[in-house]
């Protein structure tokens, strides 16, 4: 064990990995954090407190407790809304939808083909990269004459 | 839970026609039955087959999971199984199935999503009072 500084006082730790190696990134707000602006996480994303402005994920979104959220959502895979939760939001960008009963919840949703399938951790194959060789160009700059 | 209430009103008199139930009627329609048109209704409506045009009702309307609409929808509470296209207003509470595929606007005073439904519209929450009334 090194014998290093722990990290002040995290709520949540903040995972290093982020899907490279096949394991999900998380992110938790709690019901005591607020967010004013836009985020976009590769993972998932849990909201139990309030957020002001647009909320991206590659992975799942879930507004859970009393979590509030004023702004667009897109969550690649699934959102879900919990009964005491409240989602007011221009656009709804989600391949799977859930709402509890209670919940609070109004936008314009658009479900399927928008949004790209997640795609299973496991078995991704790597795009493969294509090297053009670029053709040497003539590397005056400007006009001469 | 709430759904299972809707679920078994909308199925314990599955018989075609009028029924009383709980002195409230029910219109209640087969899997081969056809609607088009605009039924104004003072009951519950149990829709199957084919639904076209609009349905304004006092009480629920519940859509069959084989069940294929195209129309505007009106009542209380509403529960949806099967396919639909057109507006939906639920004065109480709208449940989408899981298997439901709704495109259309909704508006609506409570809101139930399971997993698996599809939603391809416009949500709006609370002061519908003025179309649910109107037009």
């Amino acid at each position: 064990m090194s014998t290093r500084r722990p990290a002040s006082r995290l709520a949540t730790p903040v995972p290093a990995e982020n899907g490279s190696n096949g394991h999900r990134n998380s992110v938790v707000l709690g019901p005591n954090d607020r967010l004013v602006g836009q985020l976009y996480i590769e993972g998932d994303l849990h909201v139990s407190g309030s957020v002001e402005g647009n909320l991206e994920a590659t992975g799942d979104i879930e507004i859970a407790g009393s979590g509030k959220v004023n702004g667009d959502v897109t969550a690649y895979n699934r959102l879900t809304v919990g009964s005491d939760a409240s989602l007011i939001a221009g656009d709804v960008r989600v391949a799977r939808l859930t709402v509890e009963d209670g919940a609070k919840f109004s936008g314009k949703v658009s479900m399927g083909q928008h949004v790209p399938k997640v795609t299973e951790p496991v078995a991704v194959v790597p795009e493969p990269v294509v090297v053009v060789p670029e053709p040497e160009k003539p590397t005056q700059k400007g006009k001469r004459r | 839970m709430d759904v299972q209430e809707a679920v078994a009103e909308g199925t314990a008199s599955a018989e075609n026609g009028e029924v009383k139930r709980d002195g409230r009627k029910q219109f209640s329609m087969g899997p081969g039955d056809i609607l088009e048109g605009k039924l104004i209704y003072d009951g519950s409506v149990h829709a199957d087959g084919k639904v076209e045009g609009e349905v304004r009702v006092t009480g629920n309307i519940d859509v069959a999971s084989g069940a294929s609409v195209k129309a505007l929808l009106e009542g209380a509470n509403v529960t949806l199984k099967g396919q639909v296209e057109g507006m939906v207003t639920a004065r109480d509470k709208l449940t989408l199935g899981k298997n439901a595929r709704l495109s259309g606007d909704i508006q609506v005073r409570r809101l139930q999503i399971d997993d698996g439904a599809t939603l391809n519209g416009h949500v709006r929450m609370g002061d519908f009072e003025h179309q649910a009334s109107g037009q």
